[in-house]
Formats: structure tokens, C-alpha cells, sequence
């Protein structure tokens, strides 16, 4: 049965554009789509199958689907979360003319990570990992005649296919070394890897590092807002990033042999800095969101690469929830005020079934006990209480992280000015309000998780990271309290309706690195373009130097002139210089 | 044996009905004309299958010339397609083509250097016409593209008169390794470099893609380069094997070609140019698969070859339909998917299939070269490979965001028949063979290892 959990969206997917006039009846397809996918599951068993897709002589590559407890894991989130997006678009995508193709594009995507989810070899990851990078450029830039959204979905495939060829490299390496792509024989037989796993370990975890937004190839995620608000919601909770981080869960024997753990933490605390304080000065109601999820997937691959496996595990569950949920409610804002800049978006207490709902998701996200983020943040500190200086890192990450969730929160509470979006607060469709209370709800519940044992045998009965001592839920509590008092004591809703002229961000550029990083980004393109010119400058002033020659050969011969414009003669010298270096090369040899 | 005739007699009675049509002058006749014979020949080609053997002392029916008659009769029927739609002289092209197509087949099946020879002068002089004749302003293109195969030809003669001097032999068999040997090897290289355009010997094709209309370059790119790379493949390894050096220049030369393809290709503001260029560099990917030289190297190339052959054909006839309504510049895609969805999405996949998508032909064949390579310790080879894909995302990915990007004022275009069935055809073998890759890695594995198998006999 498990194909069909990935087909009935894909069929869907088909379906829709069949539908050709009737795109009203589009959402309820895409909803009944992802409902029969989560009826399938219970029948998807469990083990891993193979069949062979193509064979060259001895060598056969063969399609291997996993369902072993962790991919059950996130097959269950993404089906979640995926049947929630798609009842919370029927009432945020309201635009007619677009939704089929909207939901075309979801359904498409949503096979995609189904696939990922269910991934027991290279090739399988390989697929997954491509159409997800495909599929994600076309929701990115689903709005294209934004030209910010085209950028945006460029810089996105550009970034993710990076990732992608990495990936292809380190798959292609895998294969000669270990005679197998397939996860299980990979990771049982990882000590006769030797030395030679080293550069495609590397190679795997650039292609991490594009999907899941680690530095230095964080921007794209935050331009990605570009995208249908429950597109962002959809790929920072359960999809697309994710991918990275889960990768790792799975096959961290191989970075553990490859000795890249430490490289990994770097990466991840890197990426932690930069996007705190990104997330801290930032005024775009999502892009705080955005960078708040690359600064989580640093955490979790952290929590990782630092022998706290089951830690990554539930913070990498939990944060699903309430990701998605407070990118729901940045929707709600966004149509309730017409605006995406945190310093004109107010009234979130309009509406008290948003307002409640988001701060649910606020709460959890900072890590206030009893929400999952307490957990998840608790598991992580556990895991360095004997590390004194990483501890007190991580404890300024807490405190940060709280500090800029209630600034955003508290920015949107404000009393509402005069300007007004397509809806008002009062007048949110339900289906979306529905959804973000279903998702409160599962923020709150997910704790419940971190006491069963289902979770440390979803990672192969270990423990690691999640013993919940007392001083650590103590000194966790203060940090995001502080934190929460901070963000109420400046942005507090008196002064928050002044802040606008304020422009704290200016103070803060000093260390506001993402800047940079996209400076590098343009410089790294610019230097790519500029090589590009160079050969075709070079190109031409060669053509012309022969041309000089050229045309004193034909002004001789005379007439021909105008049939080989010079150019030719270039072409012949290089044949011949070409030629003769061979010769050389054959003779002395 | 009477297969063999009726392959050959087929082959005799399309060169004969294109020249007496062409007298006649009716255009659509003998459009349909071609269709029939050249389905025909591949049905034809397929009752080969079983007659192994060499005829007439000078053609060889084995499964890797069967397999290329099979891929170039296909590759011109849907150039006769493209033609008919684009061309004013289509007549002129189906009979230029006809005579070419035998030259390819002569290169395929040949025996001796004297058939590749004649066989590639078959196939370049029409093209050189049929380059001259697509259209007004394509005089220079067609001369430069003339003398360049004038040059090429000559030193590939040279090249065979050398062979000759000694080893007192014209036909494809393992040479002695002395120092005549070498310098013939250098010349062969050369020449059939250009032909098969490898860097350094190619320089002039973008002009010449760029110069001819639409439908001739897609044969240019999509037919007459792949016929280059297999007369190159043939000399290289049925005389050249037991000269490791030869390899390590073809490596080197496939790194070169890879390069100079998409970095100049980044550079490119005119579509079409940009494709020529892209098709440069996916010849370094073949080359990657000859220089690992032994039959699962050989087999990946002989894939992609396949595969390219229909990916540039499906995304030059769009290119083509573009061009007649002068918008072959990359801003000529914008607002595409708003004009015409089908011939956009249709283009993006081919264009995502020459990155390597999978489940397409480009990802099976790209992956399949980098694999023979790493499996033959050429990992630094197969390593610049995958950072030229890399490098070729970025224009690949400047044509696809224009053409979704919106356009002010765009309006419906519909496709013209004949381009609708070659683009459905090409993306079709794209996606089912991506699909289901099977069959055509055991075809071209099978013809890898019938080329290998002649020439260690020797």
C-alpha cells in the first residue's frame, strides 16, 4: 500500500488540471486528496521494500521505500500538517483564477516529501530531493508577476540545485564505495568505508546545508516568503527544510565515520548567530518567522552532530506544529491588514480565537512550560550541561528567541490604525481559524509526546539529551520569561503604535551579517558573470586579432572579404594551434 | 540477407523519391513521402537486429551500427517534420538530408577508415547546403561552417594516409604503437573533434547554430555531432584502444569542452546561442564516458547520445516556433507560459533534464557517465562534471524563471502542428525512457560491448 499514499496526491495533482473550468471544486479535491492519503497510512506496514529500477551489467540501482519508525515519524507530520495547509488555503486562497494551479503545485509538492519521507536508499532520496527543489521554485515564485517573487524563486533553484548536484557527486561516490546506495547496507557497512567516505560525507551534507538553510546558504529561505503565505507554512514545518535536518537523523553513523561532527556544530552555531539576530531586526511579519525556523534547524543539527539524537528528534516534532501555526496566524494578519510589515500590521486582538491560537504558538515557540518548545529547548540544554560555555550559548539563544517572538507578537497587538486589508479580523474564514486551533492544540499536546517512550524507539531506543532535570526547566523558565518581559517592556502596546519612525535595525546592523552573506551572494554570482564576460571578451579580441591577420590575407586575395568576415580565420588558427599541440603532446611522448 | 536489401533498397528510394519529388516541387507529398520511407527504414532496422555480419566487404550489421541507424533514421524523421513547418526550401532539405543520412549510416557500419571518410563527406557537404539554404542571413554561417569541415577533412585524410604508411591497412583494427601512429592519432583527434565539436576544434559552431535557422541547428546539434562522436568513438577505440595516452587527452579535452560550453554559455542573451552552447558542453559529458574507455564507460555514453539527440531536437523545434515570430533572445521567453503553457512547461522539462532531473533521460545518461567514471578511478573527472552542472544551472535557470515571468499585453499562440508532434515525440522518449530506462541501457550497452568485443578480437 505504501505507493498510494504517495499517488493519491499525485493523481489529485492530475486530476486538477483536468478539471479545466471548474476550479471551485479544486480545494475540496486537494483536501479529499490528502484525507484518503492519511486514511491510507495505517495500511503502510512497516520494513523496507525493494525493486529494481534499471540494472548496467552486474550493477542494479533499485528503488528502496523505508518505513521504519522514524520515517513514520514524519510521514505522519507531513500528512498532518499537509491535510491542514490545504483546509487552511480553501479559505486564505481566495483568488479564483489561480487555484488550480495553486493546488496542482501543493499536491505535487506534498508527493514529493511523502517520497522523501519513505526514502531507504540514495536514489529514492535522490528523486524526492529533486522534485522538492522543482516543486518548491514553482510555489516560491508562484506569484510571478512579482518580480521580487521571480528573484526570490531563482535564487531559491539556484541555491537548492546546488545541493542537488552535491548530492548527485557524494550518491555517485557512495555507490563505488560501498557497491550499494541503500541506507541499511550503507550504515552496516560504513567501516569499510575507510578514509574515502570523507569528500562524499562532505558533499552529502552541502546539499544539507542547501535544503535546510544552514550557512552560508541561509538567504534563500528568507526570500522564499516571497511564496502563498501557507506555502511558507507548509515548507518550514514539516517540508522541504526539514528534508536537511532528517537526512542527518538518519544517516548520522555515516557524518559520525566521516568524522564531521564538529564541522556540523560549527556550521549550526554559525547559522544560530546569524539568524538571531536577522530574526531580532527584521520587520517582515514572515521573514522573522523564517529566520526563527533556520535558527531552529541550526539547533536541531547541533543537537545532532552533539550526541543528542532524540533531543534533535522531538524538537525537529514539536516545532512542526507551531511553525505552521504561527505562519497561519502571520496569514491571518497579512489579509486582516493588507500589509507585511510588522510596524503596519495591529489589531491581532480583534479576532480572539487568532489572538488565543497564535499565542499558543508564541508560548511554545519561546519555550514556556507546558508547550513542546520547553521540552525540545530543555532536552537541548541537558545535552550540554557539561559544557559550561556552550550552555551559557545556548541560554543567550533562549533568551534572544523569546525576546524576538513576543516583539512580534507584540507588534502585531497594537490598536489598528486606519488601514485596512481585503478582510477584517472579525471576518476570518473559519476554515482557516479551525486549523489554527487544531494546531494549538497540537502544539500543547505535542508535549505529551516527551513522556511516552515512542519517540526514543523511533530513534533506536536511545535516550540521549532528554533527561529533564529540574534546574534546567528552573533556569529555561527565567531565560524565556526575561525574555518575554524584555519584548513587552519595549514593544508594549503603547509604545509599539510609536515605534514606527524607530528603527532599531539601524543599531543593529552592525552585526547583522545576512546583509553580508547576500552581498557575498551577488559578489559570488557577479564573479561567476564576470568570468563569463571575460571568455567572451576574449572570444572577440582574438577573433579580431586573427581578423587583422585575416584581412590582410584577403584584401589580397580580394571578393571573398564579405563571405568570411574575419572570423573564420580565428577559428582555423585555433583548429590549428589545437592540432599542433596534440602533436606535440603524441610526439614527445 | 533480404533485410539487408530491403534496408538498403529503402535507403536507395529515399535518396531517388527526394530527387525526382523535388522536380515535381510538391512540398506536401513529399513530406509524407519521407515519413513512410524513413518509418519504414526503422521498421526495417529493426529485422536487422538478427543479421549480424558484414556485406559488401564494407558494411557492418552489428548491434551498435543497428542501434545508430535506428537513433539517426528517427532523429531525421522528426527533422523533416520541423523542416516542413520552418522551411521554405523544404524540398532542398529532405533531399540534402536523404543523402545524408546515408553518410551516417556508412559511418555507423563502417569498416575501414575509407567508409567513416565517405561517410562524413556525405554528411557534411549537404549540411553545409542545407546551412546555406535555411535562411537569408545565412551565408556566412554556411561558409565558415564549409571551410572549417573543408580543413577538418582534410587532416583527417592525412590521418588515414598515415594509418595506411603503416600498417598497410584502411580498415578499423588495433594499430602498432610508433611514433606515425601517434601523429595520425593527434590529426584524428583533431579532425573528428571538429565533428564530434570538442573544444578546441569547435569554435565556430555557435555561429553557425546561431547563423542557421532553427530546424538546422537542431540538426546540426541534435544529429550531425552525435554522428562526429560516433565515427570518434569508433576510430578511437577499434585502432586507438592500446594507447592509454590517447584517453588521458580525451578526458582532458571532455574537461575543456565542459568548461568552454557553459561558462560561455553564461554569457549568452541570445537563446539559441546559449542551447548551442549548452550542447558543447553536454559533448564533454559524452567524452567523459570514451575517455573511461571500457564498455560500461562506452555504454553511458552511447546513452546519452540517445538522449541528447531528442532533447535538443524537442527543445530546438520550440526554439524554431519562437524564432519565426523573432523572439530566439532569452527575453523572447518572457511571459511564454502565459502564451502557450504547453510549449513552456514542455521546455522546461527539457531544459531541467539537461541539468539532470530524474526521471528523465538526462538524469539516467549523466548519471550513468559519472558512474563509469568513479567505478574507473576518474573520480577528479566525474567530480568536474558535476561542478560543470553546477556551473549550467545558473543559465538554465535564467531561461526558465523568464519564461514564467510575466509579460504585459501577452496573448494565446497556438503551436503549429508539425512542432506540437516532434516536441510531444521528444518529450515523450524524455520522460518514458527517464521512466523506464531499461531497454535502451541494455541496447547501447550491448552496442558499447560489440564495439569493445571487435576490438580486443584483433
Amino acid at each position: 500500500m505504501t505507493p498510494f499514499i504517495i499517488l493519491a496526491p499525485l493523481i489529485a495533482a492530475i486530476l486538477i488540471i483536468a478539471l479545466n473550468k471548474s476550479y471551485k471544486n479544486a480545494k475540496y479535491v486537494a483536501i479529499g486528496a490528502s484525507a484518503l492519503s492519511l486514511a491510507l497510512y495505517p495500511l503502510a506496514g512497516s520494513g523496507v521494500q525493494s525493486t529494481t529500477w534499471f540494472s548496467i551489467g552486474k550493477l542494479s540501482l533499485t528503488l528502496t521505500t523505508s518505513v521504519m519508525p522514524l520515517n513514520a515519524l514524519l510521514l505522519q507530520i507531513v500528512l498532518v500538517i499537509g491535510i491542514l495547509i490545504m483546509v487552511y488555503s480553501a479559505g486564505f486562497m481566495d483568488l479564483p483564477s489561480e487555484q488550480r494551479r495553486y493546488y496542482t503545485e501543493m499536491l505535487a509538492f506534498e508527493a514529493a516529501m511523502l517520497t522523501f519521507a519513505m526514502a531507504g536508499d540514495f536514489i529514492v532520496l535522490f528523486i524526492a530531493w529533486s522534485f522538492l527543489s522543482l516543486t518548491s521554485y514553482m510555489l516560491i515564485g508562484f506569484w510571478y508577476d512579482r518580480e521580487k517573487a521571480i528573484a526570490a524563486a531563482r535564487k531559491a533553484i539556484t541555491i537548492v540545485f546546488i545541493g542537488d548536484i552535491a548530492l548527485l557527486a557524494s550518491i555517485v561516490m557512495f555507490q563505488n564505495i560501498f557497491g550499494s546506495l541503500q541506507f541499511s547496507t550503507i550504515i552496516s557497512g560504513i567501516a569499510s568505508g575507510g578514509n574515502a567516505i570523507v569528500l562524499p560525507a562532505a558533499l552529502l551534507f552541502v546539499a544539507v546545508m542547501a535544503k535546510s538553510a544552514q550557512f552560508p546558504l541561509q538567504e534563500w529561505l528568507a526570500d522564499a516568503m516571497e511564496g502563498p503565505t501557507p506555502v511558507s507554512a507548509y515548507l518550514h514545518s514539516s517540508t522541504m527544510v526539514k528534508a536537511g535536518v532528517f537526512v542527518t537523523f538518519v544517516l548520522l553513523p555515516l557524518f559520525q565515520a566521516a568524522g564531521m561532527l564538529q564541522a556540523i556544530v560549527i556550521i549550526g552555531a554559525v547559522t544560530v548567530a546569524i539568524a538571531i539576530f536577522a530574526a531580532t531586526t527584521e520587520n517582515h511579519i514572515k521573514r522573522v518567522l523564517a529566520y526563527s525556523t533556520v535558527e531552529e534547524l541550526g539547533l536541531m543539527l547541533i543537537a545532532v552532530a552533539s550526541n543528542a539524537l532524540l533531543a534533535a528528534v522531538y524538537f525537529f516534532f514539536t516545532q512542526s506544529f507551531y511553525k505552521a501555526l504561527l505562519f497561519f496566524s502571520a496569514g491571518g494578519s497579512i489579509k486582516a491588514n493588507g500589509s507585511e510589515d510588522l510596524r503596519d500590521v495591529a489589531g491581532l486582538k480583534n479576532n480572539r480565537l487568532l489572538y488565543i491560537t497564535t499565542l499558543f504558538g508564541v508560548l511554545s515557540l519561546a519555550g514556556f512550560i507546558p508547550f513542546g518548545g520547553f521540552f525540545a529547548n530543555v532536552g537541548l540544554d541537558s545535552a550540554f550541561s557539561t559544557n559550561l560555555i556552550a550552555y551559557a550559548l545556548i541560554s543567550i539563544v533562549s533568551l534572544t528567541t523569546s525576546f524576538y517572538i513576543f516583539r512580534w507578537l507584540f507588534l502585531q497587538t497594537k490598536k489598528s490604525g486606519g488601514k485596512r486589508g481585503e478582510l477584517n479580523h472579525a471576518a476570518m474564514p473559519r476554515s482557516m481559524t479551525y486549523s489554527m486551533a487544531i494546531l494549538a492544540f497540537g502544539a500543547l499536546a505535542s508535549s505529551v509526546v516527551f513522556f511516552t517512550s515512542g519517540l526514543s524507539q523511533a530513534v533506536g531506543g536511545t535516550s540521549a539529551g532528554m533527561n529533564l532535570t529540574l534546574m534546567h526547566a528552573v533556569i529555561e523558565t527565567v531565560l524565556v520569561t526575561a525574555g518575554a518581559v524584555a519584548g513587552y517592556a519595549i514593544y508594549r502596546q503603547k509604545k509599539a503604535s510609536r515605534l514606527k519612525n524607530v528603527q532599531p535595525e539601524r543599531l543593529m546592523h552592525a552585526v547583522y551579517t545576512a546583509t553580508i552573506v547576500n552581498a557575498a551572494y551577488t559578489h559570488i554570482a557577479g564573479f561567476v558573470e564576470a568570468i563569463a564576460v571575460a571568455m567572451e571578451y576574449l572570444d572577440i579580441k582574438l577573433n579580431s586579432l586573427f581578423d587583422w591577420f585575416g584581412h590582410v590575407t584577403i584584401r589580397a586575395a580580394g571578393g571573398a572579404r564579405r563571405f568570411a568576415s574575419g572570423s573564420i580565420n580565428a577559428y582555423v588558427a585555433l583548429f590549428a594551434i589545437g592540432m599542433l599541440v596534440l602533436v606535440i603532446v603524441m610526439v614527445t611522448a | 540477407m533480404l533485410n539487408v536489401y530491403l534496408f538498403g533498397g529503402l535507403a536507395a528510394l529515399l535518396v531517388i523519391g527526394n530527387a525526382l519529388l523535388r522536380m515535381r516541387g510538391t512540398k506536401r507529398l513529399q513530406l509524407w513521402f519521407n515519413i513512410v520511407v524513413l518509418a519504414a527504414l526503422m521498421l526495417s532496422t529493426y529485422m536487422l537486429s538478427g543479421l549480424a555480419g558484414v556485406y559488401f566487404n564494407a558494411i557492418s550489421i552489428n548491434q551498435f551500427s543497428v542501434f545508430f541507424f535506428f537513433l539517426f533514421t528517427a532523429a531525421t524523421l522528426l527533422l523533416n517534420l520541423l523542416a516542413h513547418a520552418r522551411s521554405n526550401g523544404y524540398s532542398n532539405f529532405a533531399m540534402l538530408t536523404s543523402f545524408g543520412l546515408v553518410g551516417m549510416y556508412l559511418v555507423a557500419a563502417s569498416t575501414s577508415l575509407i567508409t567513416i571518410f565517405l561517410g562524413l563527406e556525405l554528411m557534411s557537404v549537404p549540411t553545409a547546403f542545407i546551412v546555406l539554404l535555411s535562411r537569408r542571413e545565412s551565408l556566412e554561417a554556411a561558409t565558415k561552417l564549409f571551410i572549417m569541415a573543408s580543413v577538418a577533412i582534410a587532416f583527417l585524410s592525412f590521418a588515414m594516409i598515415l594509418v595506411y604508411g603503416s600498417s598497410n591497412t584502411f580498415s578499423l583494427q588495433a594499430a602498432q604503437q610508433n611514433g606515425v601512429m601517434y601523429f595520425a592519432l593527434a590529426l584524428f583527434i583533431a579532425s573528428l573533434g571538429f565533428e564530434a565539436s570538442v573544444f578546441p576544434f569547435n569554435v565556430l559552431l555557435p555561429d553557425v547554430y546561431q547563423g542557421s535557422s532553427g530546424y538546422a541547428t537542431a540538426m546540426l546539434g541534435g544529429l550531425n555531432k552525435k554522428v562526429g562522436l560516433v565515427a570518434l568513438m569508433q576510430v578511437l577505440i577499434l585502432i586507438f584502444i592500446a594507447f592509454k595516452l590517447a584517453f588521458v587527452i580525451v578526458a582532458w579535452l571532455a574537461v575543456l569542452t565542459m568548461f568552454y560550453g557553459n561558462l560561455v554559455a553564461l554569457a549568452q542573451n541570445n537563446f539559441k546561442r546559449m542551447l548551442a552552447y549548452s550542447s558543447i558542453s553536454q559533448a564533454g559529458y559524452i567524452l567523459i564516458g570514451i575517455a573511461v574507455a571500457n564498455g560500461s564507460g562506452l555504454g553511458a555514453s552511447i546513452f546519452q547520445i540517445f538522449a541528447h539527440a531528442f532533447l535538443f531536437i524537442g527543445a530546438m523545434a520550440i526554439v524554431a516556433w519562437l524564432e519565426s515570430k523573432d523572439r530566439d533572445d532569452i527575453n523572447g521567453l518572457i511571459g511564454l507560459y502565459r502564451e502557450n503553457r504547453f510549449a513552456a512547461i514542455a521546455l522546461t522539462i527539457f531544459l531541467l533534464s539537461f541539468v539532470g532531473l530524474p526521471f528523465t533521460t538526462g538524469f539516467v545518461g549523466k548519471f550513468l557517465i559519472f558512474l563509469s567514471a568513479v567505478n574507473n578511478n576518474l573520480v577528479w573527472l566525474a567530480l568536474l562534471g558535476i561542478v560543470n552542472s553546477i556551473i549550467s544551472i545558473f543559465y538554465y535557470a535564467k531561461a526558465i524563471t523568464a519564461m514564467y515571468t510575466n509579460k504585459l499585453g501577452s496573448y494565446r499562440l497556438r503551436l503549429d502542428s508539425s512542432t506540437l508532434a516532434v516536441v510531444i515525440v521528444c518529450l515523450a522518449i524524455t520522460i518514458l525512457i527517464g521512466v523506464y530506462p531499461q531497454p535502451v541501457i541494455q541496447l547501447a550497452n550491448a552496442a558499447a560491448g560489440h564495439l569493445f568485443s571487435g576490438a580486443t578480437a584483433v
